[in-house]
């Protein structure tokens, strides 16, 4: 009895000593839920999070990023218009706590462009297509050797060529550079934006056979 | 015992301990509650949460949540949903028990009803928009002039020898163009007799076109009918060179960007002479028509604000002999025309939400005219300068105020052999206006607005209410209601004879109702218009000894119908526009009220655009029909008493694209190439049987070709594209 007591309250103890800072803890859950496909309560905690570190980009990026991933396929035009500003207000936010010349908010930003596109084409396609371009250029011309950035850019720019029905070529050798790049890549830090690298593995498998 | 003496503390610690924990735990508040709209539905997804902290929920189904806080005290609980305002109350936690919230809806969301009477947006932001940014090039009549796209808009008439824009009963003087909110005082192109005129700017340089049929805003005066406004590129996306190679012409344009500033250049120069060498048409050139024109803009980031300049130049010249029943040989006409317009605006924000804009333009024209022996030569230099001032009380509430100036000095020399005379007259036009845009709710906005203007060559002072008022019947649609006074003093080609008149006034009653669901919108327009103090003169032209005075009347009222339907067929968008007139006036020289021959009854375009993914095409069409307009046959009584036929024009394109970058475009005007009718021109004097001779007044060519190819050279087209050229 007196055994199981004392492992219980070690256990408790272990528990809190090297528990993660409630940081940790909220960042951790909320990437539990989006994995989850628990997207609204994840932006939302995501949204409380960035809220609370006043200081810190990171949760408010997410809160930016999953509002503009959401908007991918979104026929409501309410609806798309009001994730679409939230997702703005959020990457102002990021603009101002990061400073505009961070690869991840250009990415974001392109994110944030082609997400318009992709709901109308022939509305938005002649007035952003060229800011997406030059923000990945941007982007990359910060951290040529981010493989983040060269997925983001590559997978933009196959999409126009594919389009024209050009080859894939140069985009496949830019998206394996891409995944070359993440195996020596670490996150700058704790919960950093982190490459996708099934989506890589993925664009070559449907791209470059 | 021992063992139980031993043991007893060290157990007790540890439930002490244990204990401790547990009772960090019992320490939680829990919170929870339920969060509805006004009406009492359930919201479903809300944030909940206390400010500062982690802790919260997210709304389930049933509009309930519930979470625990550590927090003790004052706490602030904030409850946020997208298209609603964010609420927020601070109390004590013990207080967020069973604690019920209800969102007030956010009125600055897509689905707030918005005044629509009156106004179409071709732009990507507004709710209101009918058109998108690449219509304006890719409507198969226009030619890649943004005037000929809004001309499938109900409201405008038919004028096809004109090129203008005249607006439900209209005449083209009394539709404005504004550049960044500043007057444009030449905005078209020079021509000649039946060839229509295009608009003299870049379409690409425009992000924002908002054109209005009447019923607009205080901030625009002296346009009687309606108003076109345009607002230039806040940043260009990226560095750039555009070269175009048109069947007419070439251009060239370049854009570069630093850190807070951007410059784009372009230049065009066309010269019909080569196009005319193949395919003349029913003028005797002599020199065809060459322009070449140049613009720029400048941007600038201040702080917050923004600085724009933009000027632009263009010099036109062509030399022809004009058909004329009266001259058995014609009569020779030629056109030397130099343009410059430039405009500087700077907005910026204001402490406490207020914001300021303000700018100015300046417009230089002169013309050299040749007719028969005549040589007139008139110069034309204009300036308007406006400020405003706009605060955002909060989001149901704005207010804007401002103030502007407008001032022409015109003149004129006329040289015939045998006389010789000087012209001249300045104007100064002084205005101030405000408005106030409350929302009421989601379903009822108002827009109140005064305008008053003094005019120095008139000495006379013009009140001008305008109101509108827009209810939102049902989750798609809405009914707007609109009423205005507007102004406009008389043109240069009567001020230059006198300066004794007063401004001619118009009254705008519009109701609208608009339907939008599902990509496709609906709308119909009832309208009335009455027009006051209208120029008149006797005699058969405008000329120094005629006697001017400003007692003309009328009126035109009509229905303008617009569908827009982008979904039902997949890749196919078209739309449709209809619009009744009925008007009629007496001004200028009438002898009696009649239906003037730029108004006609009935206006029919169909435009539609196919895209063909496989073909990497856009294909386009576009029909136009106006019914007949009228003509006075002097071999029958009355005046303005006959109508010609109906005007048709079928028009196709095909926009390929070779690549992201490269755009090869080919249309032609008026494919079955109907004969279309712009009047007639009777003869001065009867012939030998007493009767007037007349020529039929036909476009100066039934059909017309256009080929271009458009390449643009930019950062991001990837090597691979311009390995291939």
């Amino acid at each position: 009895m007196m055994k199981i007591l004392t492992y219980i309250c070690i256990a408790l103890f272990t528990v809190t000593a090297t528990a993660q800072s409630p940081y940790e803890l909220g960042m951790n859950k909320a990437f539990d839920l989006w994995k989850d496909n628990n997207i609204v309560e994840a932006a939302n905690l995501f949204e409380r999070i960035a809220t609370a570190e006043k200081e810190n980009w990171i949760p408010v990026y997410y809160v930016s990023q999953i509002n503009v991933l959401k908007s991918f396929g979104e026929k409501d035009p309410t609806v798309l218009k009001a994730q679409m500003d939230k997702a703005l207000d959020f990457l102002n936010q990021v603009k101002t706590l990061a400073g505009v010349e961070n690869p991840y908010v250009k990415v974001l930003e392109a994110q944030y462009y082609t997400a318009w596109i992709a709901s109308d084409g022939m509305k938005y396609g002649m007035k952003y297509a060229g800011k997406v371009g030059t923000l990945y250029n941007e982007a990359l011309a910060l951290a040529p050797e981010n493989p983040i950035v060269v997925m983001g850019k590559a997978e933009w720019d196959a999409g126009s060529a594919k389009y024209f029905g050009k080859s894939m070529e140069p985009y496949c050798k830019d998206v394996q550079k891409a995944l070359d790049l993440s195996v020596d890549y670490t996150p700058e830090g704790l919960f950093y934006p982190k490459f996708q690298k099934e989506r890589a593995i993925n664009f070559l498998e449907n791209n470059c056979k | 015992m021992t063992f139980t003496f031993r043991s007893l503390p060290k157990y007790s610690i540890f439930v002490f301990l244990c204990f401790l924990i547990s009772n960090t735990v019992q320490a939680q508040t829990t919170i929870f509650g339920t969060v509805t709209e006004k009406n009492g539905s359930p919201i479903l997804g809300a944030n909940v949460y206390l400010e500062g902290t982690y802790d919260g929920a997210t709304t389930t189904t049933d509009g309930s949540y519930s979470f625990t806080t550590n927090e003790k005290g004052q706490q602030t609980l904030i409850v946020s949903f997208m298209s609603f305002e964010t609420f927020r109350v601070t109390d004590n936690v013990t207080a967020f028990s069973n604690y019920k919230v209800v969102l007030k809806e956010d009125v600055n969301s897509l689905n707030t009803v918005v005044i629509s009477a009156g106004s179409f947006e071709a732009n990507d932001n507004s709710k209101v928009s009918v058109l998108k940014p690449l219509d304006v090039v890719t409507t198969a009549s226009a030619l890649g002039d943004f005037v000929g796209a809004l001309q499938t808009l109900p409201g405008t008439t038919t004028v096809a020898e004109d090129g203008r824009l005249f607006v439900r009963g209209g005449d083209a003087n009394e539709t404005q163009i504004f550049i960044d909110g500043l007057r444009v005082f030449s905005p078209y192109t020079p021509t000649t007799a039946n060839t229509p005129t295009r608009g003299r700017y870049s379409p690409f340089l425009f992000d924002g076109i908002t054109f209005s049929t009447g019923g607009y805003s205080a901030e625009y005066g002296q346009a009687l009918s309606s108003v076109l406004l345009l607002n230039t590129i806040d940043e260009p996306d990226q560095e750039k060179t555009e070269i175009s190679v048109m069947s007419v012409g070439a251009g060239l344009g370049n854009t570069q960007k630093w850190e807070n500033a951007s410059l784009s250049v372009n230049a065009s120069y066309m010269n019909l002479a080569p196009y005319l060498a193949l395919l003349p048409d029913r003028n005797e050139w002599q020199k065809p028509f060459e322009t070449l024109a140049g613009e720029t803009v400048y941007r600038q980031k201040i702080g917050k604000g923004k600085l724009k300049a933009y000027a632009a130049f263009d010099t036109t010249n062509f030399n022809l002999v004009l058909d004329d029943i009266n001259f058995k040989e014609g009569v020779d006409f030629g056109l030397k025309n130099n343009n410059f317009y430039s405009n500087l605006s700077f907005q910026t924000p204001l402490a406490n939400k207020w914001k300021l804009e303000t700018g100015g333009s300046f417009t230089y024209s002169n013309n050299k005219t040749d007719y028969d022996t005549a040589v007139i030569d008139s110069d034309e230099k204009s300036v308007h300068v406006k400020a405003k001032l706009r605060k955002r009380f909060n989001s149901k509430f704005k207010l804007s105020f401002g103030a502007e100036q407008f001032l022409t000095d015109y003149s004129e020399r006329y040289d015939a052999p045998f006389e010789t005379y000087k012209m001249e007259y300045d104007t100064a036009i002084t205005g101030v206006f405000t408005e106030a845009d409350y929302i009421f709710s989601k379903k009822i906005a108002a827009k109140v607005g005064m305008r008053g203007s003094y005019s120095q060559l008139f000495k006379e002072f013009t009140i001008a209410p305008r109101i509108s008022f827009a209810y939102k019947t049902g989750k798609n649609s809405q009914l707007s209601v609109a009423y205005g006074d507007f102004y406009q003093q008389p043109q240069s080609e009567y001020l230059k004879y006198t300066q004794d008149l007063e401004s001619a006034r118009a009254q705008h009653f519009i109701a609208n109702y608009q339907y939008t669901a599902n990509n496709r919108i609906f709308r119909a327009e009832l309208f009335r218009k009455s027009y006051h103090h209208l120029i008149t003169f006797t005699g058969e032209m405008a000329a120094y000894d005629s006697a001017y005075g400003t007692d003309g009347d009328g009126y035109a009222q009509g229905l303008d119908v617009f569908f827009r339907d982008n979904e039902t067929l997949k890749s196919f968008e078209y739309w449709l526009s209809y619009s009744y007139l009925d008007s009629e006036r007496t001004y200028l020289n009438y002898p009696t009220a009649a239906t003037p021959n730029f108004a006609n009854t009935h206006n029919i375009s169909v435009v539609g655009k196919y895209f063909i993914k496989d073909w990497k095409s856009q294909v386009g069409f576009s029909f136009q029909h106006g019914s007949g307009r009228s003509y006075t046959n002097p071999n029958v009584e009355g005046f303005l008493n006959q109508k010609t036929k109906g005007y048709n024009n079928l028009s196709l394109n095909w926009a390929y694209l070779l690549s992201q970058q490269q755009i090869l475009y080919f249309s032609i005007n008026n494919v079955t190439n109907f004969k279309n009718v712009n009047g007639y021109q009777y003869a001065d004097s009867p012939n030998a049987m007493g009767n007037f001779d007349r020529s039929t007044l036909r476009p100066s060519a039934d059909q017309f070709f256009f080929v271009g190819f458009f390449w643009t050279i930019s950062d991001d087209g990837t090597d691979n594209q311009l390995d291939k050229l």
